[in-house]
Parts: structure tokens; C-alpha cells; sequence
């Protein structure tokens, strides 16, 4: 087995992501005088148990994930159960279970550890992949977490398991007509889903993305609130600190699915173009792992995690600018939320572990 | 590899809807959100949450929601809070300190609108509209307002609304998106049925001028009222009742025998539903509802289960007589004990009825005889009987915080000699009492007392009904019952209960006194009447507890009460 070297790029680009990310809860917490004050600084203690979780990854072989990964998939699927049963949450909804005070959310690790699985199932099947009945399992393990979470309910994180799941498919190599047979079962099951699965607040979210006056109290507001913030950030934005509409008192999700508003506004386009930059060179990085990896799992595995991050990125940030309807997703480091930042940066650690490891099978 | 090349160009794609999209917002739409950012001028402003109307059995209004102005301020748009408390003070009626210190608090969201004083007055509205220069972020704001018809006739019955309580608002906001400062139901029926009456909230979307007042509203959502109550109760009888009970402290209820729906409900002292804070501090514990909470010895009342034990266990036969001589020595251990009869108030002696049947002693209601037939009953089957008529337990009526009253175990009942008068350590409710004697007289039905009778949502449709439900049956032979109800009949004809009479109606009645300490003669007593009409076909039970009177007092409200139910003055009736 030879080895590879860090790709330090990635590396620099994740802990730069982070590092702004605190800012950015820092400046849309400041002058509350709440129990949120402190968000920026909890938000560091979860930044340090990531870097730390993110070089575990990297020290271990990723290999042994490829062995534990079933193992793994049960006991997410036991803890999103759990959720269902005594988890916690508001608005009707129940997302995290409380372990010693400290909440976390088994949605956000569930989506890493279905790339795992998908990648060893995907893997394990091979070539065989060309006929349509090894799809079926396939489903079923792609199926059952997106109900799972989707019951929660969490539109969000449920519907980034769909561009995972399909992307893995397309590495892994499908014949396109049965993708492009499964895109259009998908999109005739759309009505069932609307009127079975879905929750009256989620119809309605969907519903405001077509006129945001309709529901002035609820999402609606959201969504004008953030385009304000947005806007009014014009080109070279409002200086660090100086944003007026894009502070916790406005809208109670600004440090969190809303935190692109308090960058936007401060920075303006400018600091936008930024990120939008950043975050290309990071997607192309762990595209770059998945090119270069030796072997099909680590492949997929890459694959299915950069297809995880440009989802977050395409699907938040469309949703702030009132592109798409409001679906509470993090944006990728840069959202307030312990669990989600975990994720992200043991995926980051997954991915250098691929790059470096150029093993010969 | 060509594939994920492919996706990654795909990825790559995905970045130019983005793109356009924050050139598009942040610079082609940039001035108009400057604009907006700037005057920081859109605000949220909830509209009050609507509620039902409750009406009475006859679709006569009890309670409804009328428009009413609303004083309101948005905590970041205050500019000068000193200034504008003092011009408020004098006008609004609100401490200048207390206005300032809602002011200055903290507010979790401080966008969100906050109430100083609702259902202003004409006066209180032209002024805040004149001063609304020098009020920056306080404006009026049209709002619901509950108007209770009867006030405080029908108080512990309807209830009041109330702020929500943080103790409430933990339970509630959860499921119900309720909010600090809305209005909750605090007793009565908009407590009980709170969240079938309450409909749901609507809002305004709004632009504001640097003041923080609405410049022009950008968009609604209608608010969409809640579910209608109509009750089993009798506006009118309500009224009867709150008007003939006057300034006692007590309790009335009136009760379909037929099927234990409640006419009427009324506690005293009551209070008034739009002034809260000023009932708070009256001694007389206005908020209490003696009918439901309060628990009293029942007094001779009682003689009524006595009689009826006496003569299933045949111990005393219609024709048995037994002499009362005023006292009665009865041995209660190594003690003798010296047992009265009640006393007199024309001679102040006790009285002596000689030698009495039943027929005469329920009449009287004398003391010594009862006893005597209590003894001889035992405490065991005194009880017993009492628990049979529903006695002790909660009667399941649809008003918040009933007690059970309570029927003892034998040995700490204070002996058979005490319960067959009722004393003793019995205690219950006005609404007991009220099903006990519709028991009688519908012959032993015990049906639960019922103040619903329909809820339906506000197109009409009936969402629940509430039908009669018994809640058990009592089965009395019929030579008891009638002799029973023949000395009921005396009782109101020529006994202890003549000060009901109604002529052209036929009553059966039940006087009781109870002491509040045994022996105690200067101790003012409780006096309760409980009676049915008319004797043949009872349309209407009622009982009349009063905390301090007598019972020949509660006798007279009770057939007042009879009188304008079954002969109502023309008059009255077009005042409705």
C-alpha cells in the first residue's frame, strides 16, 4: 500500500469554512440578550470535537467503514426510530434526541452513514448492477431512512437522500434507461407523497414558495424576511456586524438555515461571489478524491459525499434567495448546529482518508 | 469516471442558478431592499385569536365576541419610553411605572406586539390618535373583545379569559400556537372547552413609517373563527336566579329532572368577567363556585335518605309513632349524650312535636324522631344509602374543578345518631343536592347534570352533542317513594319549607340547617332548601344553599326562583 500525501487544500478550505461560519453565528447573535448569546462560542467547542472526529478519520482506514457499514445503517435506523418515539423538537416536529444535555439530530448522521451503505452495497452487487432487480434492495435501503426521516418531519434532510442515492446509482454505473425510468416513477409519485406523507405546515411551506403574501406570519415572512437581507447587502454589503435585518430578532433561524442572510447582508455580493468560490474549489477537491480513488468503494463513497454537500449548498442557498421553498437544511460549516457540523466534517475526514490511501486490492 | 465527471459538471451547473440569482437580488433588486432594509419597516402584528359564541338553550346570546381597540407597541420601535408613559398615564388609567417597565423589559423577539391595554374607549382612542406623534411603536389596533350578556349573573358558569400563564403557555404553545399575552379561558365553560371555542389566528403583514405606525398593510391572513356552545342552560332562569338570590352568599341550581340538564347555575358572590382585578381582592371569595366546590353538611336534608333507609329496612312502618319530647338522652359510651331537637325561633325553646308518624316528623323535620330512626338504621346503611343517590362523588358536570364532597367510612361518620340529621362529617355539594332531589323526583334516575348541549363549528355543522347520560339508577319501591314525596309535599304545604309556596303549583321540598359547629347556638348556620315542581310531572329540581341563613330564607328564594320559571311576567321576557 502506498501512501499519498494530506490534500491540504481540502483540509485548509474546510477549517476556513468553519472559521467563517463562527463569524457569521457571532454577528447574527450579537446583541441578544438571551440563552443564544453564547451560540458562537458553543458552535467553537462543536468545531473542535469535529477536527478532532475529522483526523480520527483520517487516521483510520476507511476500509473498516466499508466493513461496519451495514452494522452502522441498523443503528442509525434504531436511533431514527428512536426519534420518532421520545425525540425532541418544535412546531409538531421531533428531530433530536437529548443524550446528557446534549442534543443531537441522528437525521444528519444518517445521510453519511446511507453513503457508506449505499457504497458497499452498490459495490458488493457490481456489474450486476445492469439488470433492474438488484435496484430493488437498493430502494429499500435508500427507502427506509428517507421515510423514517421524512416522518419526523424533516422535508429537508429526507430529500437530499434522493440526489445521494441517484448519484451513487449513476457512478456506480445504472444503465440509463433505468435511471431515467426510476426519475419518472419518481415524479408520478409525487401526488401520493403530497397527500399521504406530508404535513399540513409542509403543503403550506410549498404552497407559499408560489406567493409568499399568503401566509405573511409563517414561512412567507421567511422568505421576504431573507430577501431583504439579502438585497439590501447590494454589492459590497453592510460591514461585519452592521446588518440590521439579518439578526436573530427578525427571524428565529437566522444561525441556522438562514445563516447565507447574515453573510450576504454584511458582505454582499462580494462576500457571496466568495463563498460560491470556496465552496466550488472544496466540491472539486472531493471530486478529485473520487477520480482518483483505486477503488469502487471509496469511489462511490466520495461520490455520494460531494453529491451530500453540493445538494446542502444548491438547496439552502436557492432557499434563501427564494428560489426554492423552505426546506430547513444546513448550509454546509457554516450553520449553527452541533450534529450537522459533526457530519460534515467526518465526511471531509472520510474523503482526505480516500485521497490518501492509493491501496492496490 | 466519465460519469462522476459528468456529475460533477452537473454539480458545477448547479452553482449558476445561484449565481444569477444573488446578482439578481443583490444587485438588480438592490435598491428596493435597501429601501426596505432601511426603514426597517415591515412588521408582523397578530390579530386576537377569535372564539365561539355561546349561546343558551334557547339560541339567546350568552357570550360573544365584539370589535374592540386595543392599546399595542412594538418594543424596537419605542423611541423615548419616559415620554410616552407619562402621556399615557393620565388618560389610560395605567400606572406611569407599570407603562414604563413593560417599556423597558426585554422581549425575546422584540418585533413582536405587545399589549398595554385592550378594549380602550372612545376617549382613550381620539387621544392615543392625537398624541401619535410623540408615541413612537405604540399604536391602536382593532382586537376582539368577549361580551358576557349577563356580566356577572352567569360568571362561574361562562368563566373569564384571561393572559396566558407561563405555567399554561409551556403546555400550550406547543400544540395550540399560543403566545405570551393572548387570552386563554380561565374558568367556567371557556376554560373547560378552551380549545373547541378558540378559533385560529390571523395576522397583517404591514409596512411601517419611522414611528413604527402602519403606513399601508401588504397582506392579510383572515383569521377563522372557532366553534359555537350552546348550552342546556335558560337565560332567563340564569337571570331569576342571580336577581332572587340577591346579596346571600351561596349557591343555586336548577336541574331538569327529566334528564339533568342544568337551567341554571349561579355562586355568590360572584364576579364581573371584564373587570378581574377588582374581584381579586373581595374577602367573600368571588371566584369560587360554592355549587360545584363547595362542600357542606347536608343537614335535615339528609332526613330524606334517613326516611327512605328506614322504611327499606323496615324498621318503621307509615303508621309507627314515636314521641319527641325536644330532647332525646342517648348513652354514647360511659357518656350520656343530650340530643335536641331544633329550635324554635318565635319561643327560642326547642321544639317538642309528642308523638309523630313519618308522615308528620318529614313536615317538621324533627330531630328527635329521625333520630331515632337513625339509630336504629345504623351509620353503615345511612351512608351507604347516601352513596347509592351518588352522594360523594363527583356528579361529572362540565365545570372545571369539582369536588366530591364526602361520605365517611362508619367509624369516623360521627355516629348514625348525627348522620340521620345529616350532621356528622357528610359533606356535600349544591349540585349533589340538586341531583339528589331530581332523583326523587323523576324516581330514581340519577342522570349526570349537563350545561352542554350542542357544540357546531361555524358553518353549522354539529361537531359534538351531548346527549343525557345516566349515571346510575336508584330502585325505590314505589309505597316509599310516594310517602316519601307525600311529606315532601308537606314540607312546602304546612311544614318547615311553607315560605316556597307558589300558589297554582304544587311543590316538594326539603328544608336543611346545618351548624357549622355542633351546639354552637350563636353560630350562624347554613340554610339550604332543596325542592321539585310540579309534585305530578317535575319539570324542575333545584337546590338553594346559602353559606349564612336560614333555611326558611333559602326557602323563600327558591319559590321565587319557582315562580318567574313557571309563571314568567310578560314584561320580562321582552326585555331579553
Amino acid at each position: 500500500m502506498k501512501r499519498k500525501k494530506i490534500d491540504w487544500l481540502l483540509l485548509l478550505l474546510t477549517i476556513l469554512l468553519v472559521f467563517i461560519g463562527i463569524t457569521l453565528i457571532y454577528s447574527a447573535s450579537c446583541g441578544i440578550k438571551t440563552e443564544l448569546s453564547n451560540l458562537a462560542s458553543r458552535q467553537t467547542v462543536w468545531m473542535a470535537i469535529g477536527i478532532f472526529f475529522l483526523f480520527l478519520f483520517i487516521a483510520l482506514p476507511y476500509r473498516n467503514l466499508r466493513k461496519a457499514s451495514y452494522f452502522l445503517y441498523l443503528f442509525s435506523l434504531l436511533l431514527l426510530l428512536l426519534v420518532l418515539l421520545i425525540g425532541k423538537g418544535r412546531a409538531g416536529s421531533s428531530r433530536w434526541l437529548i443524550l446528557k444535555g446534549f442534543y443531537f439530530q441522528p437525521s444528519e448522521f444518517s445521510k453519511l452513514i446511507f453513503i457508506l451503505v449505499a457504497a458497499r452495497y452498490l459495490t458488493d452487487v457490481g456489474k450486476k448492477l445492469k439488470r433492474f432487480g438488484f435496484l430493488i434492495p437498493y430502494f429499500l435501503l435508500s427507502g427506509i431512512p428517507f421515510l423514517l426521516i421524512l416522518k419526523q418531519p424533516n422535508l429537508g434532510t429526507a430529500l437530499v437522500l434522493l440526489p445521494i442515492a441517484l448519484g451513487m446509482l449513476w457512478a456506480a454505473g445504472i444503465r440509463k434507461k433505468h435511471l431515467i425510468f426510476l426519475i419518472i416513477l419518481g415524479f408520478l409519485s409525487l401526488p401520493i407523497l403530497w397527500f399521504t406523507v406530508l404535513k399540513e405546515y409542509q403543503r403550506a411551506r410549498l404552497l407559499v414558495f408560489i406567493n409568499p403574501n399568503a401566509d405573511p406570519l409563517g414561512s412567507g415572512y421567511n422568505i421576504i424576511q431573507s430577501r431583504i437581507a439579502i438585497g439590501s447587502g447590494g454589492l459590497f454589503g453592510k460591514g461585519f456586524l452592521q446588518g440590521t435585518q439579518s439578526h436573530l430578532a427578525f427571524l428565529p433561524e437566522y444561525h441556522t438555515d438562514f445563516i447565507f442572510c447574515v453573510l450576504a447582508e454584511e458582505w454582499g455580493f462580494i462576500g457571496g461571489m466568495v463563498l460560491l468560490f470556496l465552496y466550488s474549489l472544496f466540491l472539486k477537491s472531493l471530486i478529485r478524491a473520487a477520480t482518483t480513488a483505486s477503488e469502487p468503494f471509496g469511489r462511490l463513497v466520495a461520490t455520494g459525499i460531494a453529491v451530500m454537500f453540493a445538494s446542502h449548498i444548491f438547496i439552502n442557498i436557492g432557499m434563501t434567495l427564494g428560489m426554492l421553498p423552505v426546506a430547513g437544511l444546513p448550509l454546509p460549516f457554516l450553520s449553527y448546529g452541533g450534529s450537522s457540523l459533526l457530519t460534515f466534517l467526518i465526511a471531509v475526514g472520510i474523503v482526505l482518508n480516500i485521497r490518501k490511501s492509493k491501496t492496490i486490492f | 469516471m466519465d460519469r462522476i465527471r459528468g456529475l460533477s459538471h452537473l454539480i458545477y451547473f448547479s452553482f449558476i442558478p445561484l449565481f444569477c440569482g444573488l446578482i439578481y437580488t443583490q444587485l438588480f433588486q438592490y435598491y428596493r431592499y435597501r429601501r426596505l432594509s432601511n426603514l426597517n419597516s415591515i412588521r408582523v402584528i397578530d390579530l386576537d385569536i377569535p372564539r365561539g359564541t355561546i349561546f343558551d338553550r334557547n339560541g339567546r346570546v350568552l357570550v360573544k365576541d365584539r370589535p374592540c381597540f386595543n392599546l399595542c407597541f412594538v418594543p424596537f420601535d419605542l423611541r423615548n419610553p419616559q415620554t410616552a408613559s407619562s402621556i399615557l398615564a393620565p388618560v389610560i388609567n395605567i400606572p406611569k411605572q407599570k407603562t414604563e417597565s413593560a417599556f423597558r423589559k426585554d422581549y425575546p423577539n422584540p418585533f413582536e406586539q405587545q399589549w398595554l391595554k385592550r378594549d380602550l374607549n372612545q376617549k382613550e382612542v381620539a387621544f392615543v390618535e392625537e398624541k401619535a406623534k410623540q408615541l413612537s411603536g405604540i399604536f391602536i389596533q382593532v382586537g376582539l373583545k368577549r361580551d358576557y350578556k349577563l356580566g356577572e349573573k352567569a360568571a362561574h358558569l361562562l368563566g373569564y379569559l384571561g393572559e396566558v400563564s407561563p405555567e399554561e403557555l409551556k403546555k400550550k404553545l406547543k400544540a395550540e400556537r399560543i403566545k405570551a399575552g393572548d387570552l386563554v379561558g380561565k374558568e367556567g365553560i371557556e376554560k373547560v372547552f378552551d380549545s373547541l371555542l378558540k378559533g385560529t389566528r390571523g395576522g397583517i403583514r404591514v409596512e411601517v413609517d419611522a414611528r413604527g405606525h402602519k403606513v399601508r398593510t401588504l397582506g392579510k391572513k383572515e383569521s377563522s373563527p372557532g366553534n359555537n356552545i350552546i348550552l342546556t342552560i335558560n337565560r332567563s332562569i340564569q337571570k331569576s336566579i342571580a336577581e332572587n338570590l340577591g346579596g346571600y352568599r351561596g349557591s343555586v341550581v336548577v336541574m331538569d329532572p327529566r334528564n339533568g340538564e342544568i337551567l341554571g347555575l349561579v355562586s355568590k358572590p360572584s364576579f364581573d368577567p371584564d373587570d378581574i382585578s377588582s374581584c381579586l381582592t373581595h374577602p367573600g371569595r368571588p371566584f369560587f363556585n360554592r355549587a360545584i366546590k363547595g362542600c357542606y353538611p347536608p343537614g335535615s336534608i339528609y332526613k330524606i335518605i334517613t326516611e327512605l333507609s328506614a322504611l327499606e329496612k323496615g324498621v318503621i312502618t307509615p303508621s309507627d309513632k314515636l314521641e319527641c319530647k325536644g330532647e332525646l338522652e342517648v348513652a354514647e359510651g360511659e357518656r350520656i349524650r343530650l340530643f335536641h331537637c331544633w329550635i324554635d325561633r318565635k319561643t327560642d325553646e326547642y321544639k317538642q312535636h309528642g308523638w309523630i308518624d313519618i308522615n308528620t316528623a318529614l313536615p317538621q323535620s324533627c330531630n328527635i324522631f329521625f333520630g331515632q330512626v337513625g339509630l336504629m338504621v345504623g351509620a353503615r346503611r345511612l351512608l351507604n344509602y347516601g352513596k347509592r343517590f351518588g352522594l360523594g362523588t363527583p356528579t361529572g358536570i362540565d365545570l372545571p374543578g369539582e369536588k366530591a364532597g364526602s361520605i365517611p367510612p362508619p367509624q369516623l361518620s360521627g355516629g348514625a345518631l348525627n348522620l340521620s340529621i345529616g350532621q356528622g362529617a357528610l359533606l356535600v355539594t349544591p349540585t349533589q343536592l340538586a341531583s339528589l332531589i331530581a332523583t326523587i323526583a323523576n324516581g330514581g334516575n340519577i342522570w349526570q347534570p349537563e350545561v352542554i348541549k350542542d357544540i357546531v363549528d361555524p358553518t353549522g355543522n354539529e361537531i359534538l352533542s351531548f346527549t343525557p347520560h345516566l349515571r346510575g339508577s336508584i330502585f325505590i319501591p314505589e309505597e316509599n317513594l310516594s310517602l316519601l314525596r307525600e311529606g315532601l309535599y308537606n314540607v312546602v304545604e304546612q311544614g318547615t319549607g311553607k315560605n316556597s309556596k307558589v300558589p297554582g303549583l304544587t311543590i316538594c321540598g326539603k328544608t336543611g340547617t346545618a351548624q357549622i359547629a355542633k351546639a354552637e347556638l350563636e353560630l350562624p348556620t347554613h340554610g339550604a332548601f332543596i325542592c321539585y315542581a310540579p309534585r305530578e310531572n317535575p319539570t324542575i329540581s333545584l337546590c338553594v344553599f346559602l353559606d349564612t341563613a336560614s333555611s326558611a330564607e333559602a326557602a323563600l328564594i327558591a319559590g321565587r326562583i319557582l315562580k318567574d320559571i313557571f309563571f314568567p311576567e310578560e314584561n320580562e321576557e321582552k326585555k331579553d
